[in-house]
């Protein structure tokens, strides 16, 4: 905090707005290119282009506003002030940088809800280009492209897609607090998304990057500057995850209201607190690959040349020691929301609770101890594969805790079947698939025919989009009317979820089958056996992307011509966040909230409601 | 142990006798299928078997849990429009400890039968013995071909974006095909000219990455005649998915024999100009603008 | 801008111990972060020098790294860390810590300059093997990031006066420390890393 006398008078008077942030960002792009050409470090312009995207992200950042704190304490200006929550109350505020976590969570959503809808175009793309077993209707250089793109785009939008919005915008709210921890640096992770995302796109003028998500060496050295989209855009996102990891922990740990234990914290935080933990921790370790790559490509070190000292699988081992991590933070966050949310629509309190936190952590922490199955048949020595099948098959034990909670929360219930409700259901089906057929991958033997092929694209396509994705949804439709005050329409949500569970599962089951006959990922010419497969498939598809537009109309048709506002608490639900009045004050909690019970206790007699929120006036800190 | 009381009891019940029903079904179907990688070599047979396993113990799981979800649907929704609040149950210890006992168990099971499949001698060698790395071994860069022992010493080298096949034994000779005789176990070495590709064979039940400067050991033994279908599986650049090969054919000993010979002879003026046999190949010069 | 206590009801006092804690929780999550990045170029270090693949971890002739010369920066950077680690400590805070933690950001500011120096004449080529690439990379790195430290020091020291607010958030400037101990532990290993065992 700044005092008063501090700051003195003195301001730029500098809009700070994203528009700004352009208008700096192209002229430091030109500087970065230039730059790299003066250093002459090679012939082929990578410096210039990685230093072009750097300088170009930090220029945005600058002209979004995030250097005016650093130089208000260094110097003592007032730059133009951050809109404090309670001031700026207009829609301007979600086009600016904004400290209230729920703008934040809210400028998340809309964004990474725009990139998905062009990873979804992308993949539109790609499974046009396989109704033809030969590379007929896309070039095969295209198609590359096209999977490169939509694949880390993808990658991006899942490694945030619940944590952004959600966790933004509810973890204040679930655990009593009336801010973060640390607003900037949250804003901080919201702002890196976007210059990610269009660094990401950029990629498609140098003809992409020939390598998928995974980067490895030395074909991504051979590429050309499209892979510097990749370089620069991933660590941007791996930064986000860092500083946005941080932010979450430390706002659990230090901002509980008084009265909230750990005991009482909703599963969703639970999810968060984990996933948070292995993003911290993970996307240093891509930092590193990532810098090496850069360097490779730039001032010609050997990281990753074993003809010059380097290996092929130092690569593969620092991108998978985070890459597994990574999926599961993809996933452990949807464990969070269907957690949450069915306890709430069966009426009964969260099954074996405990268990279930332990079931996250479980994950979490074995996480860590598998990265290797990604390298059973890249050469590594023998005596390791018995290890990381070992571990890989125990994370089984964990991921089932999450079933035998949510079952056992089903359990004589009196389940109130809302499309949220629907979602849930949808991915426990989605997760089982997606659960078993990973323990096919994690056994070496059959991970020999396996690996590579269209069973393991489908593996991570069904624990993924019909995990996470179906998670997403069941919190959009969930907490959507706390976020904007309207509720979204459960009829056509009845639709968008039928018409998305069937035409996901027949657009990734048979691929299932694909990868048995013989198709390996990643290629634009097939068997032509697989014709019929492939074709049914991709009418699948066009379904699948159907359903989601379905979704996005049921959004602009529910917030802009609907005339029902949603009650404040339209589920009728006891946990901490649905006590709130909607619109959320700027602050949440007109008082410090005293919290006194937990928020599933259902059908307990005598339950209390779950906060006082008359509060107690001076009392901080978490129970 | 535990006793299940009234409604606990009555919905158990019945989904215990659904369940089985819907279970033993399901695993005679699953054993019906016919699982790649068939049963073309002594490795791809135990593979096949092991795919079979995990289906079996797969079936009875996913029908357990849809059974569960369709279950509840129909049998513990809420009844008219009111919101009741459903009978306030925590958990229950024994069922708790039931699930992730039994859980660790098919686990443990399945690893145990992962690991033994891996060590018994000849399934080890279908997924690599000693992937040598360069100057572990003290590998220079050269050895001589020689024929020792049984096992057939083929070096498959991957490069954008085709395959070729040296044989070790008969000089170092190269082929665009790959041949292997009956019932003789194959000692495949594979590497790669410039970056990663993988070599799939199919019917073989064999893969094995591709790295440059690297010399990934594998082992095969083929045991029914036949032809082999051979892709890369590793994203290699554009023609990715060009690269494959569908000429891959087991043939008796004499049949081998005879199209080796005649591959010497064909090739043998190409054979001249190639480098000599070795593990891994560097291009010359090393570094840049020497 | 006048203040705004975000919590209506929290008096400042009680606000200044939350802030404390918060901060301090998150310099420790940082540093934990910050440890595995390390640790991702310890791992490299550690992978390359033992595959030693085409013997070209160190060729023959490679001009070594000036042992000197990293040693200077070292000590340097030691001393920056333990100057300001004393001065945060101080009881009997005002005077000795507008001593101790100016002559920290001098000595900081000298290993950075020193150590960039260091960076542009290397004497050996990037190109020349695995152990110079993960010199480079690891001292870069550790750079960059000792860099940014010195500056954040520079806002600390500039603020240390009376019109500042780093003596009236102690629990901020003490936190900060840890970061830069940090910084000097990971120097000393890299130290004897990359001089001693490569």
């Amino acid at each position: 905090m700044v005092t008063a006398e501090h700051v003195s008078e003195r301001r730029l008077s500098i809009p700070n707005n994203p528009i700004t942030g352009v208008l700096l960002a192209i002229p430091a792009y030109f500087a970065g290119l230039w730059l790299g050409t003066l250093f002459g470090l090679n012939d082929d312009a990578n410096t210039g282009v990685i230093l072009g995207y750097t300088f170009a992200t930090a220029a945005f950042l600058i002209g979004v506003g995030f250097l005016n704190y650093p130089l208000e304490r260094l110097f003592g200006w007032r730059v133009s002030p951050i809109s404090d929550p309670e001031e700026n109350r207009g829609i301007g505020r979600f086009f600016r940088l904004s400290l209230d976590h729920k703008v934040i969570g809210m400028q998340y959503l809309v964004t990474i809800l725009i990139m998905l809808l062009f990873g979804g175009i992308g993949a539109m793309l790609i499974r046009s280009s396989l109704l033809s077993p030969d590379s007929s209707i896309t070039p095969p250089g295209q198609y590359i492209m096209l999977i490169g793109l939509h694949s880390v785009m993808m990658i991006f939008i899942t490694s945030a897609v619940i944590v952004g919005p959600f966790g933004n915008y509810l973890v204040p709210l679930m655990i009593g607090a009336r801010r973060m921890a640390f607003p900037r640096l949250e804003a901080l992770s919201f702002w890196l998304v976007p210059p990610a995302a269009v660094i990401l796109a950029a990629a498609a003028f140098w003809g992409g990057f020939p390598t998928g998500w995974t980067g490895y060496p030395p074909l991504s050295e051979q590429a050309g500057q499209g892979m510097d989209s990749y370089i620069v855009g991933f660590a941007l996102i791996g930064l986000a995850l860092i500083v946005s990891g941080i932010n979450m922990l430390a706002t659990i740990i230090t901002l509980r209201a008084p009265g909230m234990t750990w005991t009482r914290l909703p599963i969703f935080v639970w999810g968060i607190f984990t996933t948070s933990i292995l993003g911290m921790l993970a996307a240093p370790v891509l930092a590193v690959a990532l810098v090496q790559l850069a360097m490779d490509r730039t001032v010609q070190t050997s990281f990753f040349l074993s003809a010059n000292g380097g290996s092929n699988y130092l690569w593969q081992n620092l991108f998978w020691f985070f890459g597994h991590p990574e999926v599961y933070i993809f996933i452990l966050p949807a464990f969070g929301i269907i957690m949450e949310i069915v306890p709430h629509f069966a009426r009964k309190p969260l099954w074996g609770y405990r268990t279930g936190v332990v079931g996250l952590f479980g994950v979490a922490l074995l996480s860590w101890f598998v990265w290797q199955h990604h390298l059973f048949v890249s050469g590594i020595a023998p005596v390791l594969r018995p290890f990381y099948m070992l571990s890989t098959e125990l994370i089984s034990i964990p991921t089932g805790i999450i079933f035998l909670v949510t079952l056992g929360t089903l359990w004589r219930a009196r389940v109130w079947f809302t499309v949220p409700m629907l979602f849930c259901m949808g991915f426990l089906f989605n997760f089982l698939i997606g659960g078993i057929s990973g323990v096919y991958l994690s056994d070496v033997p059959t991970d020999v025919t396996l690996h590579g092929s269209y069973f393991s694209m489908a593996h991570f396509h069904y624990t993924i989009m019909g995990g996470e994705i179906f998670a997403l949804m069941a919190a959009c439709y969930y907490w959507l009317p706390k976020m904007t005050g309207k509720m979204l329409s459960a009829t056509i949500g009845r639709v968008h979820f039928w018409w998305m569970f069937i035409a996901f599962n027949s657009t990734f089951f048979p691929l299932f089958i694909a990868g048995i006959l013989n198709m390996p990922r990643r290629v634009s010419s097939y068997d032509p056996a697989l014709q019929g497969l492939n074709t049914w498939v991709t009418i699948s598809a066009y379904f699948l992307f159907g359903s989601m537009i379905l979704f996005a109309g049921n959004v602009i048709y529910s917030l802009f011509f609907s005339a029902r506002p949603a009650l404040a608490n339209p589920w009728h639900a006891r946990s901490l966040e649905w006590q709130l009045p909607t619109p959320v004050p700027a602050y949440n909690f007109e008082r410090v909230p005293m919290i006194v019970g937990g928020p599933y206790d259902y059908g307990v007699p005598n339950a209390r409601p779950v906060a006082d929120l008359g509060g107690l006036v001076g009392v901080t800190g978490g129970g | 142990m535990f006793r299940l009381e009234g409604q606990d009891r009555v919905h158990a019940g019945r989904l215990a006798v659904i369940w089985v029903i819907l279970s033993v079904i399901g695993i005679v179907a699953a054993l019906q299928i016919h699982y790649p990688p068939y049963d073309n070599s002594v490795q791809g047979a135990d593979q096949s078997k092991t795919m079979a396993l995990m289906t079996v113990l797969a079936v009875p799981i996913f029908i357990g849990v849809v059974l569960m979800l369709v279950y509840s649907a129909i049998f513990f929704r809420r009844r008219g429009l009111e919101l009741v609040d459903g009978p306030p149950m925590l958990g229950n210890t024994p069922v708790q400890v039931a699930w992730i006992g039994i859980s660790a168990v098919v686990v443990l099971f399945l690893a145990v039968v992962g690991i033994t499949t891996l060590a018994s001698s000849s399934a080890a060698q279908a997924v690599g013995a000693a992937g040598r790395a360069i100057g572990q071994s003290g590998e220079t860069g050269s050895s001589t071909a020689g024929g020792q022992g049984p096992e057939l010493q083929v070096q498959v080298v991957a490069q954008q974006w085709y395959f070729t096949y040296r044989y070790a034994d008969y000089g170092g000779v190269e082929t665009t095909h790959l041949y292997l005789p009956l019932n003789r176990p194959v000692e495949l070495h594979v590497t790669s000219l410039d970056i990663i590709h993988s070599f799939w064979a199919y019917q073989l039940g064999v893969k094995a990455d591709a790295n440059p400067g690297v010399d990934n050991v594998f082992h095969v033994t083929p045991d029914k005649l036949g032809g082999f279908q051979v892709r890369c599986a590793e994203l290699c650049g554009i023609w990715h998915g060009h690269m494959a090969d569908s000429d891959g054919r087991v043939v008796s000993q004499s049949d081998f024999d005879a199209w080796i010979a005649q591959q010497q002879k064909d090739e043998a003026d190409i054979q001249k100009a190639l480098p000599s046999y070795a593990p891994y190949y560097f291009p010359e010069p090393l570094t840049k603008g020497s | 801008m006048a203040v705004r206590t975000r919590g209506r009801d929290v008096s400042p006092g009680v606000e200044a111990l939350l802030d404390a804690r918060v901060v301090s929780v998150g310099v420790w999550l940082f540093l934990a972060a910050d440890l595995f990045f390390f640790a991702g170029w310890w791992f490299a270090f550690f992978y390359l020098r033992a595959l030693n693949n085409n013997q070209a971890w160190m060729i023959q002739g490679l001009v070594r790294p000036n042992r000197g010369f990293g040693t200077v920066v070292l000590i340097l950077a030691v001393l920056t860390a333990l100057a300001y680690f004393a001065a945060s400590r101080t009881p009997g805070r005002g005077s000795v810590f507008r001593l101790l933690a100016p002559v920290s950001l001098v000595l900081g500011i000298a290993a950075v300059l020193y150590q960039g120096y260091g960076m542009w004449h290397l004497g050996f080529g990037l190109t020349d093997g695995a152990y110079p690439s993960v010199f480079s990379g690891l001292t870069g790195s550790w750079l960059v990031q000792l860099a940014g430290a010195v500056a954040w020091l520079a806002t600390v020291v500039l603020q240390a006066g009376a019109r500042g607010d780093t003596l009236a958030r102690p629990h901020s400037a003490t936190s900060f420390g840890w970061i830069l101990l940090f910084l000097a532990a990971v120097g000393i290993i890299n130290y004897f890393l990359l001089y001693f065992v490569a």
